[in-house]
């Protein structure tokens, strides 16, 4: 696990570093910071930031978009929990790929879910034309930002931006569409169209700086309220702003008096992790829960999840963990039912849900079926997808199949959902497709088919592969789960609990 | 003379050396008053208070009226003790010109002086200072024969203003070289010993601000040579009592700077290496005995450190600082505080607030001595020099540092980069509210944390010697946008005008001086923001003015919108 923590942090390094070099100092040549150090100044001194896909693109367009070229998470900024957005501006202009736009709505969700301010710190060319098709025409694509703010405005999420660099065509509304707009002189443009569209469309021959600059914006158009004299200015003004907010009103989630766990976190680094060796989930829940302490539910019934009330960070949680230590965690119809129940008692309760996924899958089987194991897993999934708390996913080890869904994948929307290194993310295990396919087709014998079969399901089921994608929110460190989920529950104690209403279950 | 046992001092001083006489008087069962004027200038005032009150000698202190020989002739003649040098050997030293005639008459090396209308192009850099002058005032290095003109007329206003006399003396600037001083003391029936060296090249603007006895890293060749011709110096003029000869040593080569006819501010050091207390020989002198010791007697043990904590702003040019500090923490254990500090500091006198002495075995151990007393040392709400002595302590202390007196302002100029304020971060138990800087698996932003006191409502933080006081996030409190850089050169701090010199209209270049604000006996120079036309004065010369006020406004050349 050591090596594998080793490696996440040297990729996260890599991305963090951002655009080629040349880029990055030709940036900061302009007076400009980089788009981290914007963020760390951001933030209150010392806050935490709680980077949302930071892996994001890793792998995808020739590695040419470190971090999808934008910067994305929730931090604290003049006492109050933000989500903040920030162009990358050293990767290719800070353009919109597709995983660019993906990300970018993904952070306007937690802002919605969770009902937190939105900093857009606007540094971009828009979109990237070469990939107009996947960025421009569907549904959530790019459009859909500008929607996201009218709506989250609507249901009155404030949102600043401040334009610290280019702002163009479509990206020019996310000035236009927030509460406040900072904007940097002789730095930061905002326009329709360019200089070049503009001289190509009309004829006139005009500069960036009189088209749509920042004395331009503070004191003829409108369009920016606060003028900057730098970086440090805007985000000086930002922070003011952000300031002037009240502060919320206490959060829908009681903290008690913080509780450090009693057993060593670190010994989560010794918990297997190859998928194939079983271990007592409780050895997690003890490293992750206030004082290593946990009010167990059903302890001696459908032992293939553990289910309990404990606390992180001193904020009521409700766990649910595979426990791949009895009978390899493989949910059973006791099991399901048993989860079922339990995030049902959450609900009732107001305790926010806090799913360990290491799950290969519900039992199959003559015996199973015909027991009508698939009403009780729809049991589980109707729960989990009718709850009204927070809930939060942690993928330690397998997630496969239908366990997914009732151990709540990303398709339930949990606030948020990380991934640990080793974890791996398929509609079933490599071996099983390879054998489903040969099957299937006739091809029992073929081992080269199904090595293919398997070295394709063994490349895309990596936790790589899967944050690239921003199928989840980050890969973590596990050591460091428990502040995550921390960071996560009090991001989500911004906003209210709704009432509970009951779907059909069937019985 | 006669022994004649003093009953009452008077000291015609304030402040720290007030009190510090005030100690050894009431040690040695001497009454003793500090006097209460409204100007330590006025001779006349300060004999009749301490006729009125009964005194039969006056303490002069330093600084003020403590080497005017006319003030010292005017003590005797009114029939009272003068504790210091006789009016003779003051004059003597005071005028430059003339110290330097006995000094190489008696052998003393000087450095070479030029007439100031006949400087030699070759002379350059040299030193302008005034020949009646003292303690860095009114001194000014000149590089280049044009600045030449300049500085002799603003040291020849300063030294009017400080001492009453323009009169200046040119000599060679030697560059890089230590002040090395030694303490001197002669009796009225002509005894004359050294109390050892001193090092006090630790200087901003010619003025002291870290001292140490002995001077380290001199050769005990050039040492006795020091010693030597400081005793030879103070013997050339019958020296009876305190007194400082102050060389500039370069290399092996020493060269007399000038002679201080009284007590120095820096005199505790070598009470403390020499363990004995120079106030007491003063007035013992003054009494009419003979020195308490003899050379041989006279021993030196360990090394003694001091720092003069002033209320400046290091990082600000060292604009000298006023108002009132909400609270004070002094170093505790083995540290000699010398302060007289009421909690106030205003511009009427010079800001020094306190002296801080710490006397160990070695040089090394004094050294780490002086930076934890300047830890241990807290103003609230009062800027002072604290955090910046620390960091001069800091380099004296590296291996192989020897300051010598340009140091500070030269290879030390990095000290003068205003340290990063400590991050003090609202820390609430929350998991976004601890400030550790947290980032997902990557190494944490960087946080600084300092240790805070509240004091009176207010939040303050320290970190090596500095102190800041950390501001509550106000949004209500900031300047929406920004507006063009301002026109308005406005006073720094409250003062007098002494200068200006332009007039509405005046085209003006970024950086001209438009004319000069003497404040805290600092002048000032006010200068243009940016180019453009003078279009307002707000002040005339001899105006008192106060903070903030606008005295010049410069319209850009530029035509551009109103903010």
């Amino acid at each position: 696990m050591r090596e594998a923590v080793e490696q996440l942090r040297s990729r996260l390094a890599e991305v963090r570093r951002g655009g080629p070099e040349t880029a990055r100092e030709r940036h900061v040549s302009r007076g400009k910071l980089l788009p981290r150090d914007r963020v760390d100044r951001l933030l209150d001194p010392g806050s935490p930031f709680l980077e949302v896909g930071a892996l994001a693109a890793y792998g995808m367009y020739d590695d040419d978009a470190p971090s999808a070229g934008i910067i994305t998470g929730v931090g604290r900024v003049a006492g109050r929990d933000c989500v903040v957005v920030a162009n990358d501006a050293t990767v290719k202009g800070g353009t919109y790929y597709p995983m660019t736009v993906k990300k970018h709505l993904r952070a306007q969700a937690i802002a919605e879910q969770n009902r937190l301010p939105c900093v857009y710190l606007v540094d971009s060319g828009g979109a990237f034309l070469p990939m107009q098709q996947d960025i421009f025409p569907d549904q959530q694509h790019f459009g859909r930002i500008f929607y996201n703010q009218a709506r989250l405005s609507a249901s009155g999420v404030p949102q600043v931006a401040a334009v610290m660099g280019s702002c163009t065509a479509g990206g020019a509304y996310v000035p236009a569409m927030s509460d406040e707009t900072v904007i940097v002189r002789n730095q930061g443009t905002i326009f329709l169209g360019g200089p070049p569209l503009v001289k190509a469309a009309t004829g006139e021959v005009v500069t960036a700086e009189e088209l749509g600059g920042g004395d331009v914006h503070a004191r003829t158009s409108g369009v920016a309220d606060h003028l900057a004299d730098d970086d440090t200015h805007a985000l000086q003004i930002v922070r003011s702003i952000i300031g002037t907010f009240e502060r919320p009103s206490p959060g829908s989630l009681r903290q008690h008096d913080v509780v450090e766990p009693a057993e060593d976190p670190e010994g989560i680094y010794d918990l297997p992790t190859d998928g194939r060796t079983p271990y007592d989930v409780h050895e997690l829940i003890r490293r992750i829960v206030d004082g290593s302490r946990m009010h167990e539910f059903k302890p001696l019934y459908g032992e293939t999840l553990v289910c309990g009330f404990a606390r992180i960070w001193g904020y009521p949680v409700a766990i649910v963990a595979n426990n791949s230590g009895v009978n390899g965690g493989i949910l059973f119809g006791e099991s399901a039912l048993k989860g079922a129940h339990f995030v049902e008692l959450a609900n009732q309760r107001g305790v926010p849900l806090v799913f360990l996924q290491n799950i290969t899958g519900f039992m199959v089987g003559r015996e199973y079926e015909n027991k009508g194991i698939a009403k009780e897993g729809a049991k589980l999934v109707t729960a989990v997808s009718t709850s009204v708390v927070p809930k939060f996913t942690v993928v330690v080890g397998g997630s496969y199949g239908a366990g997914n869904y009732g151990m709540c994948g990303r398709a339930y929307d949990p606030r948020f959902l990380w991934m640990w290194p080793n974890a791996r993310i398929s509609v079933m295990g490599g071996d099983q497709a390879a054998a489903v396919l040969a099957t299937v087709g006739g091809r029992d014998d073929d081992e080269e088919f199904k090595a293919g079969i398997r070295a394709t399901y063994e490349e895309q089921g990596s936790a790589y592969h899967s944050t690239a994608r921003l199928w989840d929110d980050g890969i973590i460190d596990p050591l460091d789960t428990r502040r995550v989920l921390g960071l996560g529950l009090q991001a989500a104690a911004n906003a209210p609990i709704p009432t509970p209403s009951p779907a059909l279950f069937r019985m | 003379m006669t022994e004649s046992r003093l009953t009452k001092v008077y000291v015609a001083n304030r402040g720290e050396i007030a009190a510090r006489v005030g100690r050894t008087c009431a040690r040695l069962g001497i009454e003793v008053v500090a006097a209460d004027v409204a100007s330590f200038l006025d001779a006349g005032a300060l004999i009749a208070q301490a006729r009125a009150w009964g005194a039969d000698a006056v303490h002069p202190g330093y600084g003020f009226l403590s080497e005017n020989a006319d003030f010292a002739q005017a003590v005797i003649d009114a029939g009272l003790t003068w504790i210091g040098p006789s009016p003779s050997a003051i004059s003597a030293m005071a005028r430059k010109d003339k110290a330097r005639e006995i000094a190489e008459a008696a052998g003393v090396p000087v450095a070479p002086r030029y007439d100031v209308e006949d400087v030699p192009g070759d002379a350059y850099p040299v030193l302008v200072k005034a020949a009646a002058g003292g303690g860095g005032k009114g001194m000014h290095v000149v590089r280049h024969p044009d600045e030449l003109a300049d500085a002799v007329a603003t040291a020849g206003r300063e030294a009017k203003a400080a001492f009453g006399d323009d009169t200046l003396l040119i000599e060679r600037y030697i560059e890089g070289g230590r002040h090395v001083e030694v303490q001197v003391f002669g009796d009225e029936h002509g005894a004359v010993v050294h109390l050892g060296t001193r090092d006090c090249s630790a200087q901003r603007r010619h003025q002291k601000i870290v001292e140490e006895a002995p001077a380290p890293a001199l050769s005990s060749d050039l040492r006795a040579r020091l010693h030597d011709a400081a005793v030879a110096l103070a013997r050339a003029v019958d020296y009876a009592n305190a007194g400082t000869v102050e060389f500039l040593v370069l290399g092996d080569d020493a060269f007399l700077l000038e002679m201080n006819t009284r007590l120095q501010v820096e005199h505790p050091v070598t009470e403390e290496i020499t363990g004995l207390d120079l106030v007491e020989w003063q007035l013992r002198v003054a009494a009419g005995e003979s020195l308490p010791l003899a050379q041989s007697d006279i021993t030196f043990t360990g090394h003694a450190i001091e720092a003069r904590v002033y209320a400046e702003d290091a990082y600000h040019g060292f604009l000298p600082q006023a108002g009132q500090a909400l609270a004070v923490e002094w170093p505790t254990g083995d540290v000699r505080i010398e302060e007289d500090f009421g909690g106030t500091v205003t511009t009427q006198f010079d800001p020094m607030i306190a002296k801080l002495v710490v006397h160990r075995s070695s040089r090394p151990e004094a050294l780490a001595a002086m930076l934890g007393a300047l830890e241990a040392t807290a103003f609230y709400g009062l800027t002072t020099n604290v955090g910046y002595l620390h960091r001069v302590v800091e380099a004296m202390a590296l291996p192989g540092a020897l300051i010598h007196t340009n140091w500070l302002e030269g290879e030390g100029a990095h000290l003068l980069e205003p340290p990063a304020e400590p991050v003090v971060p609202e820390v609430d138990g929350t998991p976004f509210g601890v400030a550790d800087g947290w980032r997902l698996g990557g190494d944490p932003a960087v946080v600084e944390h300092a240790p805070t006191r509240r004091v009176g409502g207010r939040l303050f933080a320290r970190r090596a010697g500095h102190t800041w006081e950390v501001l509550e996030p106000d949004p209500f409190d900031r300047t929406h946008g920004s507006g063009p850089a301002g026109d308005d050169v406005v006073a720094p701090m409250p003062g007098a005008v002494v200068a200006i010199d332009v007039a509405e209209g005046d085209p003006v270049v970024a950086g001209q001086r438009l004319g000069a604000l003497e404040a805290m006996k600092m002048e000032l120079a006010l200068t243009a923001p940016h180019d453009g036309t003078v279009t307002h004065v707000g002040a005339a010369k001899g105006d008192q003015v106060t903070q903030g006020h606008v005295l010049v406004t410069v319209t850009p050349a530029e035509d551009r919108p109103v903010p």
